[in-house]
């Protein structure tokens, strides 16, 4: 596998990528494995473009963060379905294996952790915005690199975390990955965890404190990533560590 | 796009539930208001607000919130289009007409061919004056009843309807007569000059 | 309904693809100075507007344009006069 010791130079020409398998993570989320013949690598964090045509020429293009880390050779795109969405219900409803669809990439080297960066790393998600820091996490497993690791993932219920059982194994098997779940409105009968959103308390309890110098990533929807921001920044996190994947309602990553 | 695969069963939802005699080519109807911006919601003031139509550096009228409120008020009933593919059917919006504006300054018709609108923010956008005269343009404050919400364009935007709506600048201050046509805000960065959403002239080139 | 301008705009980084088709190294890692304020930051930490549009990028710092930029299917628009330089 191609070692990720520099920022693959983007190409930026749209490939044919053929789905070899989907998963099922939740009721409303599929992940699709993907084979990209050209494809030249990535870091865990990018994303890529996948572009639509139907039969009467009709284009739709939209962003997708890999779920995969550069040691796999498929790359793995998660996809929640939104309702009204154009091409999130094609995507989970419609989409067998076999089924091609084209795609380019890797795309944006600026929300990228790989475990040459020294320190320790804190990454918040919500809902689906767990994709590109499950890319950072299984390159971390992967590589057997035990940087002081903490999670917080954000989820509606427990049946809607997603990669759930993955990430319970990991955090199980290493002692310095830690797995925070809050689940907001719905939690299993004695469920000790958190059960709402996260707020300033929360991270306080659980966050790495400023001294450490952790390198912090927030992925999921708009309100959940500005919230978090704001709220490291003031337990004392400077602004230029905290790196964030707004995943918005204007057409910026999926729907 | 000559040479794309197909996608296999991949069709365009949105556009095949859409009445396709209302609505102008290429767009879908939908029942939300998608807030699209160029930039941050000014916060305004109507006690600080003030609308002006300018001619070559002199004043030619101002209004304030006061003043503006007492010019003959028209609403219409109309849809909108945005480049981005939606059109929103059957919209009300209150506010004063171009025509009513001009004549609140004296002016039987309008003195260039040309009108550059300026908004707080910064954003700007270029018209015909044709445009908007003959009622085709107004200044509007309210929308379905209320006043415009801030991120809608609120206290008052620019409307021009039966153009795309990039060219109903939101948070319109400042009406600029011009001698000769110059490309606004997205104008000059690749859409079409003149918007016409029934020839879908959406881009420069079109 | 909330008049939270925070669902205004995105992450610098959502606008990597549509910049990447014009630059050669990765844009979204370059640092971009403001012209109006002298903030400088990384293009992919900008606050993105108008992205089904296009982009208009701007400065954390004073809100200022940095980037502005268009593709459509008859070419492509970049305008930085608000930057005072990138750094790759």
């Amino acid at each position: 596998m191609i070692e990720p010791a520099i920022a693959p130079q983007p190409r930026l020409e749209w490939q044919l990528a053929e789905v070899r398998a989907i998963v099922v993570e939740t009721p409303r989320v599929k992940s699709l494995l993907l084979q990209v013949p050209a494809w030249q690598g990535h870091l865990p964090g990018q994303h890529v473009d996948i572009r639509l045509t139907a039969e009467d020429g009709y284009q739709a293009q939209r962003s997708y963060s890999i779920a995969s880390p550069p040691e796999d050779a498929l790359l793995t795109l998660t996809v929640e379905r939104l309702d009204n969405g154009e091409v999130s219900p094609y995507l989970v409803d419609d989409v067998r294996v076999g089924d091609q669809f084209e795609l380019r990439g890797p795309i944006g080297g600026y929300f990228v952790w790989t475990v040459a960066t020294r320190g320790p790393l804190c990454l918040i998600a919500g809902g689906s915005g767990i994709a590109p820091l499950a890319a950072m996490l299984r390159h971390r497993a992967r590589r057997k690199v035990r940087a002081p690791t903490l999670l917080m993932y954000s989820s509606r219920s427990l049946e809607e975390v997603i990669y759930g059982e993955e990430l319970d194994a990991m955090s199980r098997g290493d002692s310095d990955l830690r797995l925070v779940n809050t689940l907001t409105r719905e939690q299993p009968e004695g469920w000790t965890g958190y059960r709402r959103r996260i707020d300033k308390a929360m991270l306080a309890e659980v966050g790495f404190p400023p001294e450490q110098h952790p390198k912090i990533f927030i992925c999921g929807p708009t309100p959940l990533v500005e919230d978090a921001s704001r709220f490291l920044v003031e337990l004392g996190h400077p602004f230029p560590t905290i790196k964030t994947e707004r995943f918005g309602p204007t057409g910026g990553l999926a729907s | 796009m000559a040479g794309s695969p197909i996608s296999r069963g991949f069709r365009s939802r949105r556009q095949e539930q859409t009445p396709r005699n209302r609505v102008p080519p290429g767009q879908y109807v939908t029942t939300d208001f998608p807030v699209l911006s160029a930039g941050p919601t000014p916060q305004i003031k109507v006690e600080d607000w003030t609308l002006s139509l300018q001619l070559a550096g002199s004043l030619l009228g101002k209004w304030s919130w006061a003043e503006f409120e007492a010019l003959p008020q028209t609403t219409i009933k109309t849809d909108i289009h945005c480049v981005t593919k939606w059109s929103k059917l059957d919209t009300t919006w209150r506010g004063v007409t171009f025509d009513d504006l001009l004549k609140g300054v004296g002016l039987a018709e309008p003195p260039t061919p040309y009108v550059m609108a300026h908004s707080d923010g910064g954003y700007t956008t270029n018209l015909p004056v044709a445009d908007l005269i003959n009622g085709r343009g107004m200044i509007v404050t309210r929308y379905e009843g209320l006043p415009i919400p801030p991120v809608h364009g609120g206290p008052a935007r620019l409307f021009v309807p039966h153009l795309y709506f990039w060219k109903s600048a939101k948070w319109v201050r400042r009406l600029r007569f011009m001698e000769k046509d110059e490309r606004g805000f997205w104008e000059s960065l690749g859409y079409h000059n003149y918007g016409d959403p029934w020839k879908e002239q959406r881009y420069d080139g079109d | 309904m909330t008049e939270n301008n925070s669902v205004l705009f995105l992450d610098g980084n959502a606008a990597a693809s549509l910049l990447q088709e014009i630059f050669v190294p990765d844009i979204s890692i370059a640092e971009i100075r403001c012209v109006a304020c002298g903030f400088a930051s990384s293009v992919g930490s900008l606050r993105l507007y108008a992205a089904s549009m296009g982009a208009v990028l701007r400065c954390t710092h004073c809100d200022g344009i940095l980037i502005r930029a268009v593709h459509t299917r008859h070419g492509r628009w970049l305008e930085m006069t608000g930057a005072r330089h990138l750094r790759f």
